[in-house]
């Protein structure tokens, strides 16, 4: 039972590693638009944007009235006032002219102050308040104890007792911040609570007085969690049939707290320093401990202690006040007919079962449904937005075949913050191919580098790795790197000194009496200077840590062997290294025709003041950062064997191409290439090619993202703006180091022809693939497999903390504090805010992420209904999608469980000569352009 | 205007106050500056503060002065009770306040980011002027009454940045925390200033503490002394956080974070530490109030660094590690010590100030120590592990953890009693309301 309240939690585990997942991961069995609905019952959150936002979105066209119209005629039809009035006409007249709503606090306020009625709808208005229905709403008991006597007593039973539940949980739950670690937490949670309170000699809080003297009867009857919360329930009166009721709204009362409790519980490995052993049950037991001796607490000083516990479940709900909700009602409906031009004279002239029809179609056309529709209709526009150009850029150029041999190759990651650095790197350097594919590039792996403490898994989370590579000192320089090590021991050493001697007594009195002069250095340059205090930091570490060469130990000679402490294989062996390689390419389409220099860029992202730093780094490896996966790949396809063997599986990597990986660091614009020194000298001046093709677009990628910021000069050089994203990693003050995937919108998984030259506002994740070479859609099973949880997760993600910041997100960032290395709370005793903070949402235009895949609907149809999850997020329309016919082009639109041809609209894309042409000086989501260098002359 | 001394001095203290009654009309007349306007004027503000005390320090050195006072003029006055409007900068004051200009500066600039995009953009850089306006004042008051009013503005501006984000009910409870500890406490300073008129017959440092700092002598001695300094010292321990009044500052962290940083960090806290440095001449002639004033410091400082070690979120542990901190210098003051003080008073400044900047950072600073540290970070808390027996550690631990039962006994003995003499006038007032005679048209109480 608890298991069943608790899957309503969220699943979010420590903040460090940050996996973008479905808010609504536990309504997901449910379609979306039912879901957003019941989840908005259960955690009391929107499940739409306000309809504010979206008449704002109609009046600014972001929404089309032929758009709402579309939506509308998709639904069912039925005649209200035969021949006058159908279903269709009603709902698209209201939501085009802006029914009205009023609600009952305000009615009287507006029917006589405002004159809402002048000067001649009052027999309308009669009219309609006879025609209002009120349905009777049953009496439910208040959820839990706390509304009850909330009600009853005036006090919080929240108040009282979450203070202490969170510091306990906080504390026992810490990875390292306290100097004094919980004592007692190897035996649990209730175990080391009571241990704690159970003795006397102590204070306990008001209300609370009572909980020395409970939990020492539960040491003595030595009762487990399970029967404390049991004997809870049965002293507070909940008969059984409640108990899943009250369970999930006490558990929902902290739904951070609780949630993180049960992801440690589940996964216990996702501690990042200490595992304690964790229990949703015994958290359980000591809140409901907790409230027990609350309740009786309060009643008993409230003198209602002969009242008896289970009086909470009397009260009564609280209901409006019925006659103003009447007027509400006929107000509303007033409006309506008003807005559908229907006089008194002619609401009279039809029957009165027309009459009832005709107002319960309108009062069930309540804002909600209204929402439903307007965010249907602004889905719709951003559908054609994205489908009619790319339809019309796939009819004007014909992708052609291979042409010329590229002088480069790039593997990027389908992230969509890639797209931009594609675009501009085909910008500057015309002859250089690119390619999308997951960022852990088919290599699984934990994997420790030289300054790692342990491993850490680079791939997909439902991936669980098998294999463990270990960067290492190249052999002549192991003992450059045992002093790397020992420096960085002890600046580690020095450094944590500081920061503790700093927050003792005796040690801290000499660290700001003495010391303080080299705190007022970086606290002025920091703030003043932050980018060249970061130079400064750089250029010391780099003076000071050595910097050996290294290299990857992934390979292994041995078909099994397990490294004893983690029972992972250490590195692969020759076949493995040829499926990996063979795999990525393969689903890629490539097969042939590779330029002589490939590079693999992985990515991630590094920021200060930035607790959410880990959820800006690249999804397909977890979380993590995905240098390393390009680095083993490029180390693998460089192999002599490894291409024989791929020759075998028909994938010919000519003898002249060469592999090289690299990390792409999407917040401060770094793009570094690895292990250059094994680059062959006949390939030196491609790589230099590159180098600068490189370097000259990640400056125009800055400028792009630079675009976003407010605070960076719109109008500055790639140069400036390159300088500016420099120093917005290293700001202690800027809670927007990047805008990460915010405003992901589609994937369109498909050969590059079908994108390249396309301005597509880094809003689009790119899975390269060719349906021509997969025969047996197997590659497409494998990608979308892969591809759409990911993104999916990314989206929806985005989609609720930007709908309701508050509850599914974590709000402003401004007042978190970090806590226990686990999460954030706001000041220093709220819940664990989980979700998405409002500066990395602020421009996310929340739609369901739109998947355009290059192959026919029955291909791609086959590939889903195969794959459970993956008809779970298409049929319960999680996703959208449309499919491009890889021969004709055709673009097919899935509506409901059909597909739709997409009649084409457009004629013309705007154009540019370059992309920073197009978005030069503009801060909106921009259009779909043609980028190319022909539209200048 | 002539570059004197005087002149340098009350221009620094009034140019944050006057860039708020500026921004203050704005603000009533509903113009929304732009944030750029915002920030630039905010920086020039400060800038130019930091200027002028240069020019204080400057022309005092010139003029071989160590303190310079500046009246100007009487705010109220009657027969020979007044109270004047004269400012004072000397060894003590001068430093402080340099480092007020300093750090409100830099909290101003780092916070033109950190707030960039918020709604109370505005807002808080007028209460963030209005703050630096009131501690300035608080430094370079002439005499008690004027620092009341700087400790008022203060106190004011300080609730109100806790309560930034009122549109969510936890802050505002804070914030009405923070206030109603800090009034309450205030009852001393005012009391303070009350006898000090009464028995002195002023309030001015220069008439009650003749001399130069360090080593002011006192008019008052023995019983008067010693009370004065005991009011006193209840103001500046609600200010600095010290036990059992400690209960606040954690609860302050729910503000945006640099305001956190320059109130909780920096200046706010300290300046209850300046109240007792500035009254030594008191505790000096009462050994029973210097006794008194170390007795309180070593409890908090001892309260302070127990609470810190443990808490596990970053901004309460910063927090109490100021109060620790804060209690060695109550200590010192108690001692007698004048410099050592003043420099511990700016170096925990300084040094709290980058902690609290620092603080959204931490986890990626602990990653990456963790990994320098080769994955093993030497263990805390083994001393008092090994020192210990269970039974003892355990219970420490949650005196620790229940914060000293410090907010259970202040309901206890101040806002338990209070609110049943609350509740029981309200009985009272009720009947009266309720019997025939009383007139029944009041607005309802409740």
């Amino acid at each position: 039972m608890v298991e069943h309240a608790a899957h309503l939690l969220p699943s979010q585990g420590p903040i460090g590693v940050f996996i973008h997942h479905n808010t609504l991961h536990a309504f997901q069995h449910l379609p979306f638009e039912d879901a957003v609905v019941a989840a908005s019952g259960v955690y009391g959150a929107e499940p739409f944007m306000s309809e504010a936002a979206y008449r704002e979105g109609l009046a600014k066209g972001r929404i089309r009235e032929e758009d709402l119209r579309a939506v509308v005629e998709r639904e069912a039809n039925e005649a209200i006032l035969p021949g006058a009035l159908d279903r269709r006409t009603l709902r698209s007249t209201l939501l085009i002219s802006g029914q009205r709503d009023f609600d009952a606090a305000t009615i009287d306020w507006a029917l006589e102050e405002s004159r809402l009625l002048e000067p001649d709808g009052h027999g309308l208005f009669a009219a309609c308040l006879e025609l209002v229905e009120m349905k009777a709403v049953p009496a439910q008991p208040p959820a839990r104890p706390r509304d009850g006597l909330l009600h009853l007593a005036g006090i919080d039973l929240d108040e009282v007792i979450h203070p202490l539940l969170i510091r306990l949980t906080g504390v026992y739950l810490d990875q390292g911040i306290a100097y004094w670690p919980m004592p007692n937490r190897q035996s649990g949670f209730l175990d080391s609570v009571r241990a704690l309170l159970a003795p006397g000699w102590a204070l306990y809080p008001r209300y609370l007085e009572r909980l020395g003297d409970e939990f020492r009867a539960q040491l003595e009857q030595n009762l487990d969690a399970e029967e404390v919360a049991l004997k809870a329930l049965d002293r507070l009166g909940v008969p059984e049939e409640d108990w899943e009721r009250v369970l999930t709204a006490e558990l929902l009362a902290l739904p951070g707290w609780a949630g993180i409790v049960r992801e440690l519980e589940k996964n216990p490995g996702l501690a990042p320093h200490v595992r304690v052993p964790c229990s949703l049950m015994e958290f359980l037991a000591v809140r409901l401990t907790l409230e027990l001796v609350a309740a009786v607490g309060v009643l008993e000083e409230r003198g209602m202690g002969a009242l008896g516990l289970h009086e909470w479940r009397k009260t009564p709900v609280s209901t409006p006040s019925r006659p103003a909700e009447r007027r509400a009602k006929a107000a509303r409906l007033w409006d309506a007919l008003r807005r559908l031009g229907l006089s008194e004279r002619d609401l009279t002239a039809w029957n009165p079962v027309l009459r009832r029809r005709l107002a319960s179609e309108i009062q069930k056309f309540d804002a909600l449904e209204r929402r439903r529709l307007f965010h249907l209709a602004y889905e719709l526009r951003h559908e054609q937005d994205v489908l009619q150009p790319l339809a019309l850029h796939r009819r004007n150029k014909m992708p052609g075949g291979r042409g010329r041999r590229p002088f480069a190759d790039v593997f990027f990651c389908i992230d969509e913050r890639e797209e931009s650095l594609r675009r501009h790197l085909e910008e500057v350097a015309p002859d250089v191919k690119t390619h999308g594919t997951a960022g852990f590039f088919g290599v699984a792996m934990e994997y420790t580098g030289i300054d790692d403490a342990h491993g850490a898994a680079l791939c997909p989370v439902v991936v669980k790795p098998q294999h463990s590579v270990r960067e290492r000192p190249s052999s002549h320089h192991s003992q450059l790197h045992r002093r790397r090590v020992s420096r960085r021991r002890a600046w580690a050493r020095m450094a944590r000194q500081t920061f503790l001697s700093s927050r003792t007594l005796l040690r801290g009195w000499a660290s700001t009496t003495a010391l303080w002069p080299l705190a007022l250095f970086p606290l002025v340059t920091r703030v003043l200077a932050p980018g060249r205090y970061g130079r400064l930091e750089k250029a010391l570490h780099k003076r000071l840590i050595p910097q050996p060469s290294t290299e990857l130990a992934f390979t292994r000679s041995e078909a099994e062997a397990h490294i004893a402490s983690n029972g992972l294989l250490q590195g692969f062996t020759l076949e493995e290294m040829i499926d990996r390689v063979a795999g990525t390419l393969g689903n890629a389409g490539l097969r042939d025709g590779f330029a002589r220099l490939v590079a693999i860029l992985g990515h991630g992202s590094t920021s200060l003041n930035n607790p959410h730093e880990s959820a800006h780094d690249c999804g397909a490896c977890g979380g993590g950062r995905g240098g390393p996966n390009g680095r083993v790949f490029a180390a693998m396809a460089n192999r002599r064997d490894v291409r024989r063997g791929l020759r075998a599986r028909s994938v010919e990597i000519p003898g002249d191409t060469w592999f090289v990986g690299g990390y792409h660091d999407t917040c401060n614009a770094g793009i570094a290439l690895f292990d250059l020194e094994f680059v062959p000298e006949s390939h030196r001046s491609e790589l230099s090619r590159l180098r600068v093709a490189l370097d000259a677009a990640r400056a125009l990628d800055a400028q792009e993202r630079v675009r976003r910021f407010e605070a960076a000069s719109a109008y500055g050089g790639p140069g400036r703006a390159l300088r500016h994203v420099q120093d917005r990693a290293e700001r202690l003050s800027e809670p927007r180091p990047e805008y990460g995937h915010a405003t992901n919108a589609v994937c369109i998984v498909g050969r590059r022809e079908l994108t390249r030259g396309l301005f597509l506002d880094r809003r689009a994740f790119l899975v390269s693939y060719d349906a021509a070479q997969d025969a047996g859609d197997s590659a497409l099973a494998r990608l979308l497999g892969a591809v759409v949880p990911v993104c999916a997760g990314i989206s929806l993600e985005y989609y609720f903390s930007f709908v309701d910041n508050e509850r599914y997100g974590c709000g402003t960032k401004l007042p978190h504090n970090v806590t226990g290395l686990i999460g954030v709370m706001n000041g220093h005793a709220s819940d664990l805010r989980t979700g998405l903070p409002w500066q990395m949402v602020e421009v996310h235009e929340p739609v369901r992420i739109l998947f355009a895949v290059e192959s026919t609907p029955e291909r791609v149809m086959k590939v889903m209904s195969a794959n459970p999850e993956l008809a779970e997020f298409l049929g319960n329309r999680w996703i959208r999608l449309a499919t491009i016919d890889p021969d004709s082009g055709e673009v097919w639109i899935r509506r409901g469980a059909e597909f739709e041809r997409l009649s084409p609209a457009l004629d013309t894309l705007p154009s540019a000569a370059s992309s920073a042409d197009w978005f030069r000086g503009r801060i909106e989501h921009l259009p779909i352009a043609r980028i190319s260098s022909e539209s200048a002359r | 205007m002539p570059l004197t001394p005087q002149t340098f001095l009350i221009l620094a203290v009034l140019a944050p106050g006057c860039l708020f009654l500026g921004m203050g009309l704005l603000w009533l007349v509903g113009v929304n500056p732009p944030e750029k306007a915002i920030a630039r004027t905010a920086n020039a503000t400060y800038g130019f503060v930091c200027l002028m005390l240069c020019g204080l320090v400057w022309s005092m050195r010139s003029a071989g002065l160590t303190s310079v006072s500046a009246g100007t003029g009487n705010w109220y006055a009657v027969h020979e009770f007044q109270i004047p409007l004269t400012l004072l900068a000397d060894r003590l004051s001068v430093p402080l306040m340099g480092l007020t200009a300093l750090l409100s500066g830099l909290v101003a600039v780092f916070s033109r980011r950190y707030l960039h995009r918020e709604r109370g953009f505005f807002r808080f850089f007028l209460l963030l002027h209005l703050f630096a306006f009131g501690s300035l004042l608080v430094f370079a008051a002439g005499s008690v009454d004027l620092l009341i009013g700087g400790w008022e503005i203060i106190c004011v501006s300080s609730a109100l940045l806790v309560a930034f984000f009122h549109e969510r009910p936890e802050p505002v409870k804070s914030a009405i925390r923070v206030y109603a500890t800090y009034r309450g406490c205030d009852i001393g300073i005012m009391a303070g200033a009350f006898f000090l008129h009464h028995w002195a017959g002023s309030t001015l440092y220069r008439s009650v503490f003749p001399g130069e700092w360090p080593g002011q002598s006192s008019v008052m001695t023995g019983g008067g002394a010693t009370l004065i300094g005991l009011f006193l010292l209840l103001g500046a321990m609600g200010k600095s956080a010290q036990a059992p009044f400690s209960g606040w500052l954690p609860r302050a962290m729910e503000g945006p974070t640099p305001s956190s940083a320059i109130f909780y960090g920096a200046i706010s806290v300290h300046a209850g530490a300046y109240l007792m440095l500035r009254a030594q001449p008191l505790l000096a002639a009462s050994s029973f109030a210097s006794g008194v004033v170390i007795f309180i410091g070593a409890c908090s400082a001892i309260h302070g660094t127990m609470v810190a070690r443990a808490s596990s979120d970053v901004k309460t542990s910063l927090a109490y590690s100021s109060i620790s901190q804060l209690g060695l210098i109550f200590m010192e003051i108690g001692a007698g010590f004048s410099w050592l003080p003043l420099i511990h008073i700016t170096g925990h400044a300084v040094v709290r100030t980058l902690q609290f900047l620092k603080a959204p950072s931490a986890l990626h600073e602990f990653h990456g120590l963790h990994a320098a540290a080769g994955g093993h970070l030497p263990k805390t808390g083994a001393h008092y592990e090994t020192a210990l027996p269970a039974g003892l550690r355990s219970w420490l631990y949650r005196l620790a953890l229940d914060r000293g039962h410090h907010d259970t006994i202040l309901d206890h003995v101040v806002s338990g009693p209070l609110r049943k003499l609350a509740q029981r006038m309200t009985s009272l007032e009720n009947r009266w309301r309720l019997s025939p005679k009383a007139p029944s048209n009041e607005g309802s109480h409740v």
